[in-house]
């Protein structure tokens, strides 16, 4: 292998160093460097959605992030989302309560972007979800679930 | 001795038995990241192999320079037609014997753009995709045939297969008071699924295993067993979630081979995951196609004559058919029909099945033609609809097993508002959003086949089944855990659902909306089986604590055994496993013929040749909707928004209306692209998919959808299986398209015949 570089990664706030080289994706580096297979590949080209993952809170496409870019800094996927001791998200609990998916492969992108959504303030009404919900794709079309799902886990995290 | 039970599943709360709405078992794992999809397996010394494509549609490959890329840092090696060794040609998916030909899955003649010419294996993916890019192939280049336009295309072939006819169509068209004829088109769709097509294939001695997403495990792993000339038993597919599949993961395709390989010439698993701009060429969307319908009618709008003519794409060198008059021969009684087909070869992958191939396109021309007559002879058209409802199977000439399509007219008409609609076409707006609304039904066979499954009754009394069929979010995993549980009388939650793969009961192709009916069926019998043999023993075991009561039978409820009568003890399954020295029960059903050879267990797995007939016997077997949907128009700009769909459907007995509520708003969901977003777009000098990829192939985003509501008419069909459901996942998506295009007529009076219905043909 050549030019490989030492990478330190905060991921759902575990330690991880990684020899990888430069140009590994953080996609990449977390599906088959560290196993953390439950962010999605879609597509691999920013179009998709289905690799949200947080860096620092915020959503980002981790297809189109270099893991060396998130050194030092805390990335949270969907399997750093339930509590330890496995109490779910609200947002992963109304997922479920409302089927809000069906093939279950844009999910994790989905409740990544569901959970930044409702704390960026944006899931105040249904159309504005929908609009902060598109750059999430799903073929299986679970859109209006996927709605009713954003709407009552914001109401559960305002009270 | 003969025991009958009358159990019903844990009535206890009611929550979970069949027709329950029961939340998906696999969800947690779907939510929480922990489902591991197929080729998200972590194996030891995995290599890496990405796919080059050829860039021309039509011509030879004159040479691959292939040694900067085998130069490249990591490259184990590049596969080229010259170095692989060749496979054995294998069957289709009816098994007819292949000839004896070799198959190479990487082209020397290419005859679309897009074609797998060579790969590169390396130790990374990074390295892969590196040295994939140093790889130099020249061509010699000759003119293609870009799409079903070109001017080369021709007629095509005519398929007589799909000619239907009786009474004199044409005769009765030119002799009808009303006459409309007009052509509808529609453009190559995508399936797209989420998942990109990909697998991980791994040989030990001669057994090769294969994770990958898969409609068919059994039909899959024949093929792999035939090209490689390996007994079928040596390949053992896995595939335990399928990231959505709408018909495109049911075959092993060329990719699938070349990692097959790449793993037995290197002696390494090997993960080939195609890019999103591959999948639009590494198989089959749905084929383009052109159909003209004309309608005789009486002055009152009652249809005289239908006279159709279709036509679709398939490729140079492979046959798809896509059937263009499946549903204009059923929908509308009419004493005059003929319908005929031609096929149109072209530079393109062979096209596929993609959700309700055939019917789906079929509907778009029907179902807007009838809208045309009930315009041109002055008639609701919902009323048109009524006038020409079909009592029985006009095509079969056979009742209907059940058809709640007037039902669904009725129910969704009531929700929609529909009385309040203006007739006139632009005569409701919101300012400057012309508004419309707009109907139209759909239709989808009930495709039937045996099943098999396995069930075990455990120590601890908890039950397990097992099945080599999948799920792709249809919810197989919590419909057979239902299923299982009621037949059982144990509560769903004790009840561990296997599937995905090969090596457990064997399952058919998990396509045409099949599947639900198939493998309920299967686990009721494998189920009811278990629980005869568990109860027999209760009653007959002389160490059992019901042997001397002398019952004729017992009953299981909530996972505990009991008289009828309330006398003698209750115990748990596990109390009376462990009381008669039993460690498990275990029953394999399958609904096959029970004089049936392995030979035809094999074929009715592995093929689709014994599929039954949807109109066997005495009956014609379809799910019905009827989608009412409004539409908002921009009058400046000729930009449509779906603003609200209320769809009520047939089909039959819903096992699970909270997962069969979401298939149905899927398939409406994928209808709205269809009909507003999605045409695959050809570079005319190249031959090639411009858009492949998903900024471009433009699929529904969540802004693009509206409120859905669905409506389930259906009542139980004991014609169509064995627990009285129908089809659900292809259904819902027939008929949406020309129901938007009739709410675009509606809102300003422009037909639209080609989809999709985009800003510049209304402009
Ligand atoms: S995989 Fe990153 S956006 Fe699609
Ligand atoms: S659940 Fe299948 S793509 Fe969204």
């Amino acid at each position: 292998m050549t030019n490989q570089t030492t990478i330190h990664l905060t991921i759902n706030g575990h330690q991880h160093e990684l020899e990888i080289e430069p140009r590994v994706t953080l996609l990449d580096a977390l599906r088959d460097h560290l196993g953390l297979t439950g962010t999605k590949k879609g597509c691999d080209q920013g179009q998709c959605g289905a690799c949200t993952v947080h860096v620092d809170g915020q959503r980002v496409l981790a297809c189109l992030t270099l893991a060396a870019q998130v050194e030092g800094r805390a990335v949270t996927t969907i399997e750093g989302l339930a509590e330890a001791d496995g109490t779910l998200h609200a947002v992963q609990a109304a997922f479920l309560e409302q089927d809000a998916f069906q093939c279950g492969y844009c999910t994790p992108g989905q409740i990544m972007s569901a959970v930044a959504c409702i704390r960026e303030g944006h899931a105040g009404s249904d159309d504005e979800i929908r609009e902060y919900m598109a750059g999430n794709l799903c073929r299986c079309g679970a859109y209006p679930h996927i709605v009713a799902a954003v709407r009552q886990a914001a109401t559960e995290v305002a009270s | 001795m003969t025991v009958h039970i009358t159990r019903h599943g844990d009535a206890s709360d009611g929550t979970e038995a069949v027709g329950s709405r029961l939340s998906r078992v696999d969800g947690p794992a779907k939510i929480t990241g922990a489902a591991k999809y197929a080729v998200e397996q972590q194996l030891d010394g995995l290599a890496y192999a990405v796919l080059i494509e050829s860039t021309i549609a039509a011509g030879k490959v004159r040479s691959i320079d292939t040694e900067a890329a085998e130069a490249a840092p990591g490259v184990l090696t590049v596969l080229t037609p010259d170095n692989i060794p060749p496979l054995k040609t294998a069957s289709d998916w009816l098994g007819t014997p292949p000839p004896d030909a070799p198959y190479c899955p990487l082209a020397r003649e290419i005859t679309f753009s897009g074609q797998h010419v060579a790969a590169v294996v390396a130790e990374t993916f990074e390295q892969a995709v590196a040295a994939a890019a140093l790889a130099q192939v020249s061509y010699d280049e000759v003119p293609a045939i870009v799409d079903l336009s070109d001017g080369n295309a021709g007629d095509g072939i005519p398929i007589d297969a799909m000619t239907k006819a009786w009474g004199d169509a044409e005769a009765a068209f030119a002799a009808a008071p009303v006459r409309i004829c007009a052509a509808y088109n529609t453009p190559r769709e995508y399936q797209a699924p989420m998942e990109p097509h990909g697998l991980i294939a791994r040989w030990q001695g001669d057994q090769l295993t294969v994770w990958e997403p898969s409609q068919w495990l059994d039909g899959m792993a024949r093929t792999y067993a035939e090209w490689f000339g390996v007994p079928f038993e040596n390949v053992r597919l896995v595939s335990p979630y399928i990231g959505g599949g709408f018909g495109s993961k049911a075959l092993a395709l060329g990719h699938g081979a070349v990692a097959a390989i790449a793993a037995r010439m290197l002696d390494r698993p090997v993960r080939l995951v195609m890019t999103r701009p591959q999948t639009f060429t590494g198989y089959g969307g749905r084929a383009a196609t052109r159909q003209t319908v004309t309608i005789g009618a009486d002055a009152d709008g009652i249809i005289q004559s239908i006279v159709h003519r279709g036509v679709n794409e398939t490729s140079i060198d492979g046959m798809w058919v896509e059937p263009l008059g499946s549903t204009t021969s059923i929908m509308y009684a009419t004493p005059n029909f003929s319908s005929r087909q031609n096929v149109v070869r072209v530079n393109s992958v062979v096209p596929g099945a993609m959700r309700a191939p055939g019917e789906n396109p079929s509907a778009f021309g029907i179902e807007s033609a009838i809208d045309e007559l009930a315009y041109e002879v002055g008639v609701d058209p919902l009323e048109i609809r009524l006038r020409n409802y079909a009592e029985q199977d006009p095509h079969a000439k056979k009742a209907w097993s059940t058809r709640q399509l007037r039902e669904a007219y009725a129910a969704g008409a009531e929700r929609f508002g529909w009385s309040k609609r203006s007739p006139k076409p632009r005569s409701m707006r919101d300012g400057n959003q012309l508004i419309g609304w707009g109907v139209a039904a759909g239709t989808y066979p009930v495709r039937r086949a045996y099943g098999e499954a396995m069930v075990r009754i455990l120590a601890d009394g908890s039950v397990e089944v097992e099945s080599s069929s999948i799920d792709m979010g249809q919810g197989t995993y919590t419909i057979l855990a239902q299923t299982a549980a009621e037949t059982l009388g144990v509560p769903a939650d004790n009840v561990v659902v296997k599937l995905g793969d090969s090596r457990f009961a064997r399952a058919g192709v998990t396509g045409g909306s099949r599947l639900a009916g198939v493998m309920t069926g299967a686990v009721h019998k494998a189920a009811s089986a278990a629980l005869d043999e568990l109860v027999g023993l209760a009653i007959s075991d002389p160490r059992s604590p019901f042997h001397a009561l002398q019952a004729n039978t017992l009953v299981v409820t909530n996972g505990r055994i009991t008289s009828p009568r309330g006398e003698g003890p209750e115990v748990s399954i596990a109390e009376l496993l462990a009381s008669v020295g039993r460690d498990r029960i275990e029953a394999k059903g399958d609904t096959m013929p029970a004089n049936s050879t392995a030979e035809e267990r094999y074929k009715n797995y592995t093929t689709i040749a014994m599929a039954l007939p949807h109109t066997e016997g005495d009956y014609s077997r379809y799910s019905w909707c009827a989608h009412f949907i409004e539409v908002r128009v921009d009058e400046d700009f000729g930009t449509v928004r779906v603003s609200r769909v209320v769809s009520a459907l047939d089909s039959g007995r819903l096992y699970n209306p909270k997962l069969a509520e979401s298939q149905w708003k899927g398939g409406i969901i994928m209808g709205i692209g269809q009909a507003l977003l999605e045409e695959g777009i050809v570079d005319r000098r190249h031959g090639r998919i411009v858009n492949n990829n998903l900024a471009d192939y433009l699929v529904p985003t969540n802004a693009d959808i509206p409120d859905i509501e669905v409506i389930s008419v259906g009542i139980p069909d004991p014609h169509s299986s064995v627990l009285g459901g129908k089809g659900v996942g292809e259904l819902a998506i027939v008929g949406v398209a020309p129901a938007i295009a009739n709410a675009v007529f509606h809102a300003t009076g422009k037909r639209i015949r080609d989809l999709p219905i985009t800003l510049e043909k209304l402009i």
